[in-house]
């Protein structure tokens, strides 16, 4: 058994810590961490290197559970090392194929996020108020879009607590020259009547439309349906759940009480306790229509993105059996 | 309307609050222009500092009325800082008394095996989990953060201290919460002539995701918390906290706006009863409870400043 490389080491446990975060930005990061890890082998048979490789996408995907990027991009190197290697291709062969995907995947996240951007953006008038929810690239990536079209728009941000990565996207939007205006999580039913539209991104779609995004989301696209706002859920194709087909459900990380409460403080109390998850489920009867980079679906028509994207990997998935479907958190 | 606080007492603390500083007003006054004066001023200071606060407006008319009154039989500032003191320990034990009462009537809610979600930090709230304790109910609370002032932080404390398993969410894990919820239970700020709450910002939010749920949503509410001026039409003006506490710095250089209402309107619908200390009612029977309580539809009830008119009227007239 092969160690893993520090390079690797560190990357999943940025992930880990979400100092690397943002379901399209860990997918990349894993994508990463499989190239170098494959320019770090010093083993020396085919065999032993998609073991070693295999292992490496296990400990990858178990840093964050719910995003199924992060499988999903795992599984986009893989199997093609899996085929590859059935094929009889030789150590260097595989070296080469490890890395060259890799590549191609962060390209192809990079233009999808691009992509979205366009598309999203058609569906911005000149004149609407945008709401937004936690730090989402292809989200602002369309609000972005929309602005640079010469629209005039205004924005609300959600200040996304426990760990306020709605200043990130202020911030973002606002070097872009958007006018962004910061409110609480609880204001987002009060503002909802001046609300144009939302938009927000995704952390995984599930096969039969529902959107698991940073908890938050589904309260939004609620008081967004009261008020007969619409909602846009911005996401990649790798960010679909192929296990989900299989009836699978996405695991909701709940994450450490001391985001939202000094620990020290908890410690006083024994009675008290932190419910910390990070995610939460928005049905599809709530959600307008799934910005990809291959075009405007309505949510319920996930399966198709599903299956004709992930055919194979659901496939492989059932063929594991359903034991290994998901990896463990 | 900006306020410069980012934490909010609750609606009844700040009331007694009040009461106290006026009552310290009232004693140091030597004459009664200086006391009307100073009655005026603190009234209309606390109510720009809290116009949504019905407690406030209630109390602060029953003051002015009773000034007038006392002022028109004479003038002799002895009397009339006897009289008006004697009010305000009236209307601290009448609403001390009502808060009490609504709270009882709404602890009867509370079951066992209950899963209670709440609000920032509402002392009609605490007090009916208090009660709902002495009667030997088992149940859980769980209580949002409240941002941005985070009082949820304050009660979830409270609470554990008092023995009640207590869980503290953020503000956006309402929804995700509600599932295994079994009620709803808030306090008020204001309730408005169609029955619709005043109360801190979030609130209509966890309203709707309980009402989609079918989670039933308590009022706690003694009746001075009715706000007599959107009868008339009026709107209730809704404060909000001055940005620069709540944008962080660097944002703000490069341009990002802040938007941090304290309160929010939670319309009838969404509740399912108001515990005042008149009984159980529901939200869209608030007239019928304000023609019991004061004889005709609507109430004859003068506005804050004819009765500053008329107390000045008076003291020209000395």
């Amino acid at each position: 058994m092969h160690e893993l490389p520090e390079r690797v080491l560190k990357i999943g446990e940025d992930i880990k810590s979400m100092r690397i975060r943002g379901a399209g930005r860990i997918a990349r990061a894993a994508a990463e961490a499989l190239a170098i890890a494959a320019e770090e082998f010093r083993g020396k048979n085919p065999d032993e290197f998609v073991r070693y490789l295999s292992s490496i996408g296990r400990y990858l995907t178990a840093t964050r559970p719910t995003a199924v990027s992060l499988p999903n991009a795992v599984s986009y190197v893989l199997s093609r090392v899996h085929n590859a290697l059935r094929s009889g291709a030789s150590l260097e062969e595989l070296q080469h194929i490890t890395i060259s995907t890799s590549k191609q995947f962060i390209e192809y996240s990079l233009a999808a996020v691009e992509r979205i951007g366009k598309i999203g953006a058609r569906r911005i008038e000149n004149g609407d108020t945008v709401l937004t929810h936690c730090n989402s690239s292809a989200a602002i990536s369309i609000i972005a879009h929309a602005y640079k079209q010469g629209k005039t728009m205004r924005v609300f941000a959600t200040e996304t607590r426990p760990k306020f990565q709605g200043y990130i996207t202020a911030r973002q939007l606002a070097k872009e020259g958007i006018d962004v205006t910061l409110i609480p999580d609880s204001a987002v039913r009060l503002v909802m009547k001046r609300v144009d539209k939302v938009v927000v991104g995704a952390d995984a779609v599930t096969a039969n439309g529902a959107v698991i995004n940073k908890v938050g989301t589904s309260q939004i696209a609620l008081a967004a349906k009261e008020a007969r706002v619409r909602v846009f859920v911005a996401a990649e194709t790798y960010k679909f759940s192929p296990v989900t087909v299989l009836g699978e459900l996405v695991v909701i990380e709940e994450r450490d009480p001391s985001e939202v409460l000094n620990l020290e403080i908890l410690r006083q109390y024994t009675l008290l306790k932190i419910r910390n998850p990070a995610f939460d489920v928005t049905p599809p009867s709530y959600i307008d229509a799934i910005v990809t980079e291959l075009g405007v679906i309505p949510p319920q028509a996930a399966i198709m993105i599903l299956k004709d994207f992930f055919g194979w990997a659901i496939q492989e998935y059932e063929s594991r059996g359903f034991e290994e479907s998901e990896p463990s958190a | 309307m900006k306020i410069l606080r980012l934490s909010l007492v609750s609606a009844s603390r700040h009331l007694e609050e009040f009461l106290t500083k006026l009552k310290a007003e009232i004693s140091s006054s030597k004459n009664v222009k200086e006391l009307t004066n100073r009655l005026a001023t603190t009234i209309e200071k606390e109510i720009r500092r809290r116009p949504t606060s019905a407690a406030l407006i209630n109390t602060s008319r029953r003051l002015l009325e009773k000034a007038y009154e006392l002022m028109e039989v004479g003038l002799d500032i002895d009397e009339v800082r006897a009289g008006l003191v004697q009010e305000i320990d009236d209307l601290m034990r009448e609403y001390r008394a009502a808060l009490e009462v609504a709270a009882c009537i709404a602890s009867k809610r509370i079951l066992n095996g209950d899963r209670v979600i709440t609000i920032s930090f509402s002392l009609g709230v605490l007090q009916a989990i208090k009660k709902a304790i002495e009667n030997g109910k088992k149940f859980e609370v769980v209580v949002l953060e409240s941002r941005p002032g985070s009082e949820g932080i304050e009660l979830a404390k409270t609470l554990a201290s008092m023995g009640v398993p207590t869980t503290l969410i953020v503000d956006s894990a309402a929804r995700y919460h509600m599932k295994q919820a079994t009620r709803v239970l808030i306090g008020s700020e204001a309730v408005a002539a169609n029955g619709a709450v005043v109360n801190k910002v979030g609130t209509s939010l966890l309203a709707l995701a309980a009402n989609e749920a079918r989670v039933r949503v308590f009022v706690i509410a003694p009746t001075q918390k009715f706000s007599f001026e959107t009868i008339h039409g009026e709107l209730i003006e809704i404060p909000t906290i001055n940005p620069s506490l709540f944008v962080p710095q660097d944002l703000a250089e490069i341009g990002v706006k802040g938007y941090a209402p304290l309160f929010d309107v939670t319309p009838p619908e969404y509740i399912d009863a108001i515990a005042t200390e008149r009984g159980f009612i529901a939200p869209q029977a608030v007239p019928f409870l304000l023609r019991e309580l004061y004889g005709s539809w609507p109430p004859r009830v003068p506005e804050l400043s004819e009765l500053e008119m008329k107390l000045k009227e008076v003291l020209h007239r000395a």
